[in-house]
């Protein structure tokens, strides 16, 4: 019984053809290399260029919706196209009671705020929100808590300050527990909160003071008036299936024309999730495709060169089967020489590539966000080491199946 | 008999196909000492080949050692030629990155014979060419005559039925030829079958028997 893929000879053989040629092993080593490293990088990178898209939308739930009232573009019983109109809590009261699809919901005011703490002073917005904004827009929690039901449904006067009100009224001293003047009333600081991503509804949290929905409405003298409105859909559904119970709750109260479509603006996250998703998969595809240029590239090289190796080895191999080696022995040979060089090179490649990533995932490593995932993992490693594996023995297969068509006496006589 | 051709015919296809053996038919007994001779074109290298089962043939038989050999697979072909027949050529052809002793062993390396016991076997067959010393060399160390002798040891080392030689002294000056040739009678002395292609009546001089071929036909 042959075994040769077990004697030291086999591989000695291998080591001697493939030093024979120093820098034509090297360069085609280096095809490899550069072939599942670029490979590896794309996966990875790809992975880590959506991690670091999606910090943008990061702390924002991907099925919310939002809505406001606009001026009406239409005339409807005597009432001018123009004309403005708000929401109220009738509305809200309405759609909350006919639509099955909300998950979490949550009324949103708006003013201009001054807010004074000793003799410091901030300007910027004051929000006021139901206990579930924070379910929709996640921030982060730096002390304190969030605005709860009670605060909601007991009018309290507290106030959650956005993490550069904080920083620019109190310093680096803690925010909790003091008071603040909104407007000339005050309010004791409950929490001091951050945004997580980049995107939000009506401003920035960070410059921000929010208060709870009603004590903003009594203190502010909003009356039943309702600026913005936030939802999220239900778990398979999403916010559009929304939109028309809002609809008919705000013709039911308000002298709006049916056919009006600019009276009430809509905001559908998911819409501008599916179009990230598809950027995704966009770049994904590019990735592939580019990735399979240079694996393409890296299997020619190695076919090439397996080609001119049993070129120059035809004698060699004449001499060999005339005495007494079969054309499985001598296949067998010239392929693991190429595997060796695929696997070593590969592996070479793919922890360079690892290496690359790591460092890149050091450099995008954010104390919020965690790492933004440059990293390849293991079964994609193991593909594209598979994929190199499998073309690149194919690419040495021809050749070597070719010089098994010359006889050997012809072989011999081959200079 | 060792060998029987009955009537070989070899013809070459080509625009013009070349009939170049034409009804061969000869029996070498075991033990003898035989050389084939010929002009160049003569077709005597097409006969060795045939011999050696590096090549086919269209019409007609060959026994080698009792087995008919026609029609074989690559395989079994490969098989043949590695347990019985010796190859000694005329440019030596020996691996040039492997040292005498894995040259020499590299038959049984096809056999499946493990690297401590070839080895073994093949330091036998060095010694016995008086080439010991030699073992660890590269045959671009070597002389000519050195050279020949690691391919002959090579082509002992399987204990083959017959040894197969094309031209054994073309590449040596004359006193290496000499000894190259001394080798081989030796070793015809001890029973082996030898049969040498050449084109060089001395060689030809020193064998048991000359078949001299002309224009596809053996003439005498």
């Amino acid at each position: 019984m042959k075994h040769q893929i077990f004697d030291i000879e086999n591989w000695r053989e291998i080591g001697a053809t493939l030093s024979r040629n120093k820098t034509r092993t090297f360069l085609t080593a280096f095809g490899i290399f550069w072939g599942t490293a670029m490979l590896a990088m794309l996966w990875g990178g790809a992975a880590g260029l959506e991690g670091l898209l999606r910090r943008n939308f990061d702390g924002m739930a991907t099925n919310m919706g939002a809505c406001f009232p606009q001026r009406t573009s239409m005339s409807y019983r005597g009432f001018n196209k123009g004309m403005n109109w708000q929401m109220d809590d009738s509305d809200i009261t309405f759609i909350r009671r006919t639509c099955p699809y909300i998950e979490y919901s949550s009324t949103m005011n708006f003013g201009g705020a001054v807010v004074k703490y000793g003799t410091r002073n901030n300007a910027g917005q004051v929000q006021g929100v139901e206990s579930d904004f924070f379910k929709i827009q996640i921030p982060v929690l730096f002390e304190g808590r969030f605005i709860n039901e009670s605060d909601v449904a007991q009018t309290r006067k507290v106030a959650i300050l956005g993490k550069n009100v904080a920083a620019e009224l109190m310093g680096a001293e803690p925010a909790v527990g003091k008071y603040v003047s909104v407007n000339n009333i005050y309010f004791l600081v409950i929490g001091v909160v951050g945004q997580r991503g980049e995107a939000s509804i009506g401003g920035r949290l960070d410059n921000a003071v929010i208060i709870p929905s009603t004590t903003m409405r009594r203190a502010f003298n909003y009356g039943d008036k309702i600026h913005f409105f936030l939802y999220t859909a239900l778990h398979g559904h999403s916010p559009k299936e929304i939109e028309p119970a809002v609809w008919r709750a705000v013709l039911t109260h308000h002298p709006l024309n049916p056919a009006d479509k600019e009276a009430i603006w809509f905001l559908d996250v998911s819409e501008q999730f599916k179009m990230i998703d598809n950027l995704f998969i966009g770049i994904s595809l590019l990735a592939l495709f580019v990735g399979m240029g240079t694996l393409l590239a890296g299997i020619i090289g190695v076919g090439n060169i397996m080609w001119i190796i049993v070129k120059e080895r035809t004698q060699e191999i004449g001499i060999r089967r005339a005495i007494g080696a079969t054309p499985a022995d001598i296949i067998t040979q010239i392929l693991s020489e190429s595997v060796v060089l695929t696997t070593i090179a590969g592996i070479a490649g793919i922890c360079f590539a690892t290496a690359v990533l790591a460092i890149t995932d050091t450099m995008t490593y954010d104390p919020l966000y965690g790492s933004a995932h440059f990293q390849l993992t293991f079964k994609h490693a193991i593909t594209i080491m598979t994929a190199f594996l499998v073309l690149g023995t194919g690419a040495g297969l021809i050749p070597a199946i070719k010089a098994m068509r010359i006889k050997p006496i012809e072989a011999m006589n081959d200079k | 008999m060792i060998i029987r051709l009955k009537d070989i015919n070899k013809t070459y296809p080509g625009a013009v196909p070349l009939h170049v053996l034409k009804g061969i038919t000869l029996d070498i007994d075991r033990g003898e000492l035989v050389s084939i001779m010929g002009a160049s074109g003569s077709g005597k290298s097409t006969l060795l080949n045939i011999l050696g089962i590096l090549d086919n043939y269209d019409s007609g038989e060959y026994y080698l050692d009792g087995t008919l050999i026609k029609n074989l697979s690559e395989n079994r072909a490969a098989e043949l030629r590695n347990r019985m027949i010796g190859f000694v050529f005329q440019s030596f052809n020996l691996i040039s990155y492997k040292n005498a002793m894995e040259n020499v062993a590299l038959p049984l390396f096809y056999q499946g014979v493990s690297r401590r016991k070839r080895n073994a076997m093949a330091m036998e067959q060095l010694e016995r060419m008086g080439l010991a010393d030699r073992a660890r060399h590269l045959p671009s160390e070597m002389s000519g005559g050195q050279k020949q002798r690691v391919a002959i040891a090579r082509a002992l080392i399987t204990r083959p039925s017959i040894i197969l030689a094309d031209e054994p002294t073309g590449a040596l000056d004359s006193k290496t030829s000499g000894d190259v040739m001394q080798v081989l009678r030796n070793l015809n002395s001890e029973g082996m079958t030898i049969v040498i292609v050449t084109h060089d009546p001395g060689v030809g001089a020193q064998t048991g028997r000359i078949i001299r071929i002309t224009d596809g036909l053996i003439t005498q």
